[in-house]
């Protein structure tokens, strides 16, 4: 079966939905040729970068010559296929495009891939157009002025909901308007994504709509605390497709608990959250990392079933303050800590003592000259003692 | 050396037969002392009891004016690794004592903040420096120092200091610095201190930094200053539902006074049975609070901890 990602592919600029200013831009680029030799579509995935430039072929009936550089990445692969396809005439058509799909592919690791590409693109007899999500990485630096820039935006969810509808139509399924709605806000602007869910979702019908996120791509930390929030799932792999690491998240969870959860079910995720915890400080004094796998599931699962059922609302999650908090207390009460050190040395004591007498003894500190010169204080932290 | 206006070192005792207190133990150790021939020293029990002021004292009374040259004091608690111990006691260790006394005098106090493993380290490091170096060790619980170090010491317990004890301190220090106190005062200080010395004259030199003349009240309005007073207000907007609010007045409490999850944990437990509810669910929350504290001793994240109790008297709140 193939997947209606690619055979509802479009193949003209009208059917290429609200990028119509990107399809221009192409048009343009390959009008003029060869006064900039290539384009760089760049946008999230499922924005259409692929499908315009095959749609810019077949508009200009010209040949496309397709790579994918995640698979050939280095100088040599680079030089040995691309090279002669850019400098050779095409056979039967009258031009010739070469597409290099997927740029990012190209590693900063693979010696000579991206100045290769350089010489390629000053060189080339045909239009070049290449294909990115994140161009703005420092590899690019080199290739970015080569190329005409061109970003694909992602798309809406009316639009992305709108191609859902049309593709149902076509396909003869039956699929309420909620339905395709949900689908399209949890696409992100990622039309592909979006058809595969709805592609799989008529392929399982019954099944849960939530499996729908399973999919692999990057998660905002707000989604995940929606996710684990709001419904009420196992959530195992929840934090697979985040760079966070787990005690980020732990501290993101313990921001957010009270503005989800009141009472029981606030008891309940504290305990979760303060059993993931205990098993973080096991690892670290142990360094049994076997159980993460434990502080995974009690901040995840734990956190998910803390309430008895699931809910849907908008909660405005805030980052963590306590880390922050806790810095700009250090910044205000470094002399305190350097004043209890001084202190601690003469009275043969710990400064941990000494902070925790602190409130007592300053007081006389505070007051007897003789005293703060005994301990060596600086006016700096005679004017700490002050406040 | 100049003599210090802080009145715990001011008035510490410097022979013997200043000691108030212990007086079993400065007999044993007097002897030890004249013996020259001193074994390693564990000193046990609580702050404020005179473990560092005896220590101070042997070395004193061994090495006379060169004491210092003679003596390494270490906090456990401070330095940061056994490592830095370790490379500490071998810079002192590795030259010989001056004078007659044929070795010098390591004092590691708190040494029951050292984990486990570092403690086997340090017993590797005792015997290798046993020929030049004598260890005296100060703890506050002996079961936290492995056996292995405990059967290389003679040990000491030392018992908080009696209500005389204090008194006699107190009027001491009073005396010497022209205070006028009185009875109740002096009974007050040794309530709020618990037989801890050094607490009881901070608290004498604090309220007497304001006044020379001391009546029971200045001294627990002074001591007020210094409690974690606010822990009743955080628990008072927890029973009242009121999470948010409590967490938040709680991380002020432990950063603006510095306090550590444990002594708020200690805190808690006092104050539980002050609480207006019902005793079954007194009972229950001791044991959250002693499930709680048990975490935060293994080395788990404070603050989340205790918001996960802070959580239960949000229940409590509902008669849960």
């Amino acid at each position: 079966m193939t997947s209606y990602a690619e055979k509802y592919r479009p193949k003209s600029y009208k059917e290429l939905i609200s990028q119509d200013q990107a399809a221009m831009e192409v048009q343009k680029f390959i009008k003029e040729f060869p006064k900039k030799k290539a384009i760089l579509l760049h946008g999230v995935p499922g924005t259409g970068k692929t499908s315009l430039a095959l749609a810019a072929a077949k508009e200009n009936n010209m040949e496309i010559f397709e790579l994918n550089s995640s698979d050939l990445r280095n100088r040599t692969k680079l030089e040995e296929i691309l090279k002669p396809a850019s400098e050779q005439q095409s056979l039967f058509k009258k031009g010739k495009i070469l597409l290099m799909d997927e740029v990012d592919g190209v590693t900063g690791t693979d010696i000579g891939g991206v100045p290769e590409l350089v010489r390629i693109i000053e060189k080339t007899s045909h239009p070049l157009i290449l294909t990115g999500n994140d161009i703005w990485q420092s590899k690019f630096s080199k290739l970015r002025p080569k190329c005409k820039l061109v970003e694909l935006k992602p798309l809406k969810i009316d639009t992305i909901a709108r191609i859902l509808k049309i593709v149902c139509e076509k396909e003869g399924i039956q699929e309420n308007e909620h339905y395709l709605r949900q689908i399209a806000i949890k696409s992100q602007g990622d039309v592909r994504a979006a058809l595969n869910d709805l592609q799989f979702h008529s392929a399982s019908k019954g099944e849960d709509m939530e499996y729908l996120e399973t999919r692999n791509q990057e998660q905002s930390i707000f989604n995940i605390l929606k996710l684990i929030f709001q419904e009420r799932q196992p959530f195992l792999n929840v934090f697979d497709n985040t760079s966070l690491s787990l005690d980020e998240i732990l501290l993101w969870i313990e921001e957010n608990i009270p503005r989800e959860y009141q009472n029981q079910s606030l008891y309940n995720a504290f305990l979760a959250l303060s059993n993931a915890d205990k098993f973080r400080g096991r690892i670290y004094r142990q360094q049994f990392w076997r159980f993460l796998v434990y502080q995974g599931i009690f901040q995840s699962a734990g956190i998910s079933f803390a309430k008895p059922q699931q809910t849907n609302k908008f909660t405005k999650y805030e980052r963590p303050k306590r880390v922050l908090k806790i810095w700009l207390n250090n910044q205000k009460t470094v002399k305190k800590k350097t004043i209890a050190q001084k202190y601690a040395k003469l009275v043969h004591c710990s400064v941990k003592r000494a902070m925790k007498d602190f409130n007592l003894v300053k007081n006389f500190i505070k007051t007897s000259p003789k005293i703060q010169g005994q301990l060596k204080l600086n006016q700096e932290e005679i004017d700490f003692l002050g406040k | 050396m100049a003599q210090s206006d802080i009145w715990t070192e001011r008035y510490r005792p410097s022979a013997f037969e200043e000691v108030v207190g212990q007086q079993e133990i400065v007999k044993r150790v007097k002897s030890l002392v004249n013996s020259i021939n001193i074994p390693h020293l564990l000193f046990a029990g609580p702050a404020g009891t005179g473990k560092s002021t005896l220590a101070l004292i042997i070395v004193k009374q061994l090495f006379g004016d060169s004491w210092k040259d003679n003596y390494l004091e270490l906090n456990a608690s401070d330095e940061r690794g056994i490592d830095v111990v370790r490379q500490k006691v071998k810079d002192f260790a590795r030259t010989k004592s001056l004078g007659p006394v044929p070795f010098k005098v390591i004092f590691l106090d708190e040494a029951d903040a050292l984990t486990r493993e570092a403690q086997q380290a340090l017993r590797r490091t005792m015997e290798n420096y046993t020929n030049t170096c004598r260890f005296i060790m100060s703890c506050n619980y002996s079961s936290k120092i492995i056996d292995p170090i405990q059967s290389r010491c003679v040990v000491f317990r030392f018992k908080l200091l009696e209500k005389k004890d204090v008194s006699s301190v107190i009027k001491k220090i009073s005396e010497k610095e022209g205070l006028k106190i009185s009875e109740e005062a002096v009974e007050a200080l040794y309530e709020i201190s618990e037989g801890d010395c050094r607490r009881a004259i901070n608290l004498l030199q604090a309220t007497a930094s304001i006044s020379p003349d001391i009546n029971a009240e200045m001294i627990n309005i002074i001591a007020a200053q210094t409690k974690p007073k606010d822990i009743k207000v955080v628990l008072d907007y927890a029973l009242t539902g009121d999470f948010v609010k409590a967490k938040e007045k709680l991380l002020d409490v432990m950063l603006s006074e510095s306090i550590s999850g444990t002594d708020i944990i200690k805190a808690i437990q006092k104050e539980i049975w002050n609480l207006e509810i019902e005793p079954e669910i007194k009972v229950k929350l001791t044991e959250k609070t002693g499930e709680i504290e048990f975490r935060i001793v293994e080395g788990s994240d404070e603050f989340v901890q205790l918001e996960s109790l802070i959580a239960s008297f949000v229940l409590a709140g509902l008669g849960k």
